[in-house]
């Protein structure tokens, strides 16, 4: 077992807050996804869960025991770090083995467990090797192994994949997904990276200036953003935001173009943010003018910046299009797929 | 092609460094060397090629007790020397505004002169009016003023802890640099993987410095083998000659009863002992300086 819950955790330095009250249930199993722009708290949360960071107020509990007040050691979780961390004058089997050394297990033990490690990660070839000796992918590969071999309640990753080259990133990241869907170790994993919350997530933790955001499944989040922020990181290429103005049951743009039907809460004149994503925007015979700016082939779909009055969207379509830069185009969007906003609270309006 | 040129120039370039090294260093150890194998009586050469010199040496009474004095110098001192340096160390890697203060201050004893404070030492350790001596008895810790200098016994520990004083700051500098850029990311991890702060300090602290305590650790032996004015100006030798080391017996030889050929040997013997010391120690640690180096 291990479910984690955060009771309104609050961490000061000095005089600055930089966690304002976070609350968040990782239930037993589940592979939880804490995002957010740089700088927004996501480290410091998972280091006061790792007890690395004492926190100062607030209640962390594992499977319903208070742990604020116990080190590191007695919490039963483990951490893989950015830069790895690996002690660099221990071999791959010794840096695998050091918690286990340290909680004087015995050698044999020691050894059964770093092998059945080493096998599920294959690094068994590696382990009389220093660290140094080791490519960026295996170097990460052991940091994982260090905290698999001490089969711990929970497993915490800070952006582990980042300093990794893309193709080697996409690589670990389905590595790690696989890992977890073996072990079922309950996990928490900090990433600034939106592509890799999407696709490692149960649950995905938005946070921003050390608040959270929206919780929920990648897709819930996808299609049902809480607010602008979340709407706006959630999803890539991101979502088209333009001002919009609600007349006569439905949603226009400020020259009058047609965007979708208002939900009945909107009074005539109800000024909103309206909320596109790329892929509902489609190429209609009539609708909202626009000009074709940008075309950006990636092969399966190809990108389109188009030029309204006052705005600029990022569409993307599956289909072949013959358009060049400069042609005149009407735009619709997809049925149902408006997503509008509160144009001050910036919250979604449903 | 321009290699060739570009080598020839770069030997012309070192050609200065090389020229000094051979004047200042190379040049006077040979002098040294032959000297030892030369008769010297009354100051004059009386012939080349003998071991007479280092038969002289065996035969001193004397060189036995100089022996285990300088034993204790270099061994006790470089030793003490490092261990408090690591230990003040330790604790100025601390981050606190205490520390940061302290860093700068510790230099204190490096920076001064080794005149001054041979002398103030001397001072506050003397047999009368030392201030060292009359505060232990005047807190009753001590039936007599100790006079720690004129006591065979105490003599050569004193010297040593004078030694330390002198000589621990910059270790303790150099490695409390090295302390601090030991990666936190490995002192986490190792909280993680359940290690309390003296199993940090050991298995990772350590690891990670090593090859600094390596190079402060041979750093020491040599600076403290070569110190010559602290026990020279504070004891002379004495008293009679219970604090006579390598140094001081050499220069008592050759500049007081004129015996280059006896010093000459004498000298001989240090550097080779010197040598064979810091080779044994650089081989014993020979995977932390490799690994150090490399990294
Ligand atoms: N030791 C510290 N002292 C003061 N401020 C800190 C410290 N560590 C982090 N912060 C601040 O806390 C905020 C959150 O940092 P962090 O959790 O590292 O963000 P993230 O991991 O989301 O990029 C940042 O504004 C950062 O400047
Ligand atoms: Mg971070």
């Amino acid at each position: 077992m291990g479910s984690v819950t955060l009771n309104n955790i609050r961490k000061s330095y000095g005089a600055v807050e930089v966690l304002h009250g976070i609350d968040l249930q990782v239930e037993d199993g589940e592979f939880t996804v804490l995002v957010g722009p740089s700088g927004c708290g996501k480290s410091t949360l998972l280091r006061a869960i790792a007890g690395l960071e004492t926190i100062s107020d607030g209640e962390i509990s594992l499977d319903g025991q208070v742990i604020n007040h116990l080190p590191p050691k007695r919490r039963d979780i483990a951490m893989v770090f950015q830069n790895y961390a690996l002690y660099p004058h221990m071999t791959v089997a010794k840096n695998m083995g050091f918690s286990l050394r340290l909680a004087k297990e015995s050698k044999a033990e020691i050894d059964r467990k770093v092998q059945a490690a080493a096998d599920i990660l294959d690094l068994a070839p590696l382990l009389e090797r220093y660290p140094k000796q080791l490519s960026g992918g295996q170097r990460q590969r052991v940091a994982m192994g260090r905290a698999i071999v001490r089969d711990p309640e929970v497993f915490l990753f800070d952006e582990p994949l980042s300093n990794l080259d893309a193709k080697l990133r996409v690589q670990m990241r389905s590595e790690i997904k696989e890992l977890h869907q073996r072990l079922r170790t309950t996990t928490v994993y900090v990433t600034h990276d939106q592509i890799e919350a999407m696709t490692m997530a149960d649950k995905i933790v938005v946070m921003r200036g050390g608040h959270v955001e929206q919780t929920g499944s990648p897709l819930e989040l996808y299609d049902r953003p809480v607010n602008v922020f979340v709407a706006g990181f959630i999803g890539s290429p991101a979502m088209n935001f333009i001002e919009a103005v609600v007349q006569g049951g439905n949603v226009l743009t400020s020259d009058g173009a047609m965007l979708g039907p208002a939900p009945e809460s909107l009074s005539d004149g109800a000024r909103v943010t309206a909320g596109i994503r790329p892929e509902d925007i489609i190429l209609a015979d009539s609708g909202a003018e626009a000009k074709v700016g940008l075309i950006e082939p990636t092969g399966a779909e190809t990108q389109l910046t188009l030029r309204m009055q006052g705005a600029s969207m990022v569409m993307t379509t599956r289909d072949r299009i013959t358009l060049s830069p400069g042609d005149a185009v009407h735009i619709r969007v997809a049925e149902g797929k408006l997503r509008l906003f509160d144009i001050q609270s910036e919250a979604a309006i449903r | 092609m321009n290699t060739s040129s570009d080598r020839w120039l770069a030997y012309f370039m070192i050609l200065p460094v090389v020229a000094a090294v051979l004047a200042f260093v190379i040049g006077p150890t040979w002098d040294v060397a032959t000297l030892s194998l030369t008769q010297v009586v009354m100051g004059q050469e009386r012939g080349f090629g003998t071991l007479n010199n280092f038969r002289a040496l065996a035969a001193d009474p004397m060189f036995a007790l100089v022996l285990k004095n300088t034993a204790i110098w270099i061994l006790g001192g470089t030793i003490l020397c490092v261990m408090t340096g690591l230990a003040v160390g330790t604790f100025l890697a601390i981050d606190s505004k205490m520390t940061t203060g302290l860093r700068a201050l510790i230099l204190l004893p490096w920076v001064l002169p080794d005149v001054v404070t041979a002398m103030a030492w001397k001072w506050m350790l003397h047999g009368q009016v030392g201030v060292i001596g009359s505060t232990l008895q005047s807190a009753g810790l001590t039936e007599q003023q100790i006079s720690f200098l004129g006591d065979p016994d105490l003599v050569m520990w004193t010297l040593v802890v004078v030694l330390i004083w002198r000589k621990m700051p910059l270790v303790a500098l150099i490695l409390c640099a090295a302390i601090r850029s030991v990666p936190n990311e490995q002192i986490e991890a190792s909280r993680m993987d359940g290690a309390n702060a003296f199993e940090r300090f050991r298995f990772v602290v350590i690891p990670n410095i090593a090859f600094s305590l390596t190079a402060v650790t041979v750093i020491s032996m040599i600076w403290i083998t070569a110190e010559f004015a602290l026990p020279w100006i504070m004891t002379g030798g004495g008293p009679a000659n219970t604090s006579q080391i390598m140094s001081t017996y050499i220069y008592q030889q050759s500049f007081e009863f004129f015996s280059w050929g006896v010093a000459s040997a004498m000298s001989v013997v240090n550097l080779v002992m010197l040598m064979v010391i810091v080779a044994l120690y650089l081989y014993v640690n020979r995977k932390s300086w490799a690994t150090g180096a490399a990294s």
